[in-house]
């Protein structure tokens, strides 16, 4: 399933983009609006103008600055990280004096970096498991797909999708609590 | 969606070029090289080409240098590629940059074994040692402007460090340009005084970073 705000479909636009195809551009672009406009209300204490201005220089930055995404990368990892630096370039030029253990309040007090690192980190974490187990979870919790599509395209039972996922996690959690130990 | 974002956009998308899949390191590539060839010009014209170059060419220290200078350049590059996305992430590959240094490390010590230690000071300093880290920041300078000109298209998002890089591999690729003029041959000389420039122009780079790689 491919909502406009999923990863899979905002990087397909974002390749095509890059393959010089605008109209996938243009569909891109309008589909971050939302996205940025609530990761910056979350964030901001100012006013929907500054929301505003922020969405649209996020976007001027996401077409002049694209060629530095990585396609063998998530998009949303790379977006986050652009629209971060947007906000810390916005507040050093309204010379809000936003200590920098603030700024870092304000993103650790939004789980915006785990939920960033966590993305670049998936895929490290998601190599350690069995194939089986890593391949349920990409498709149920990353791709977005259905329990039913997951097993159809693995061609397992639905029944085994759901215990790979389950074991996948809890062995994921463990090895994470062994590493903050 | 407001009138002005929806504009911003349809404005945005007129002009929607394609980026091939290594765009950013064929354009550092390229910054390095417009900018090397402003440096190359300078070192001929100005300081001139060795004139035993021909024949230094068949010899053990030139490639020594060139090894040398080149191998911490192509590391430099690669480090400013990572640093020119918005996700750099761990910097996992910087360590590579200490091997050319080691291995020029123990062929000094080699060199400095072999030679009598009454001479250690003279073979150290050789002919140049006063100017020569300052010759190679110098000469770094067109080559860190030719890739702050790659930086406009990329999204650096921790300005010194990229800045750092940027310097660093326009030093050391100075310094491989500064090759074709430098007749010093001792090992322990390349690793003193150009390792001295080629750090110099990395501090350069991580004081203006901030400054000039904005976005």
């Amino acid at each position: 399933m491919r909502t406009p705000e999923s990863e899979a479909q905002l990087k397909a636009w974002m390749l095509d983009g890059l393959d010089g195809d605008s109209t996938a551009h243009a569909a891109l672009l309008r589909a971050l609006v939302p996205l940025l406009k609530s990761f910056y209300r979350r964030r901001l204490h100012g006013t929907e103008e500054d929301v505003q201005d922020l969405v649209q220089e996020t976007l001027i930055s996401v077409h002049t600055r694209r060629a530095s995404y990585d396609r063998d990368r998530p998009f949303t990892a790379w977006l986050y990280a652009v629209a971060r630096y947007r906000m810390i370039d916005h507040f050093r030029r309204q010379k809000v004096s936003v200590p920098i253990e603030d700024v870092d309040d304000i993103l650790l007090a939004e789980g915006f970096e785990e939920a960033v690192s966590a993305r670049m980190d998936v895929d490290t974490l998601l190599d350690t498991l069995s194939p089986k187990q890593a391949r349920a979870i990409r498709d149920t919790h990353i791709e977005g797909k259905s329990i039913a599509e997951a097993a159809v395209g693995a061609g397992i039972g639905e029944s085994d999708v759901k215990i790979s996922v389950h074991r996948g996690f809890k062995a994921i959690v463990d090895r994470m609590r062994d590493s903050w130990r | 969606m407001e009138m002005n974002t929806q504009q911003l956009i349809e404005t945005l998308s007129k002009d929607v070029p394609r980026v091939a899949p290594h765009a950013p390191a064929r354009r550092i590539g390229i910054g390095i090289t417009a900018g090397g060839f402003v440096t190359a010009v300078l070192v001929a014209a100005v300081l001139g080409i060795r004139p035993d170059l021909r024949a230094a060419m068949h010899g053990f220290s030139f490639w020594m240098k060139w090894a040398y200078t080149i191998s911490l350049g192509v590391g430099a590059g690669y480090i400013v590629a990572q640093l020119a996305r918005p996700t750099s992430g761990s910097l996992r590959g910087l360590w590579v940059l200490l091997i050319p240094v080691l291995i020029l490390m123990g062929i000094g010590i080699g060199e400095l074994a072999r030679t009598p230690s009454a001479n250690w000071l003279a073979m150290w300093r050789g002919q140049s040692w006063m100017i020569c880290p300052w010759l190679v920041l110098t000469l770094a300078m067109p080559i860190f402007v030719g890739l702050l000109w790659s930086f406009r298209q990329f999204a650096p998002t921790r300005l010194r460090a990229a800045g750092a890089s940027a310097g660093l591999a326009a030093g050391a690729w100075a310094a491989a340009i500064y090759c074709l003029h430098c007749p010093e041959a001792s090992a322990t000389f390349v690793l003193t005084w150009y390792t001295l420039g080629i750090v110099a122009a990395a501090g350069a780079g991580a004081l203006l970073g901030p400054r000039l790689m904005r976005w």
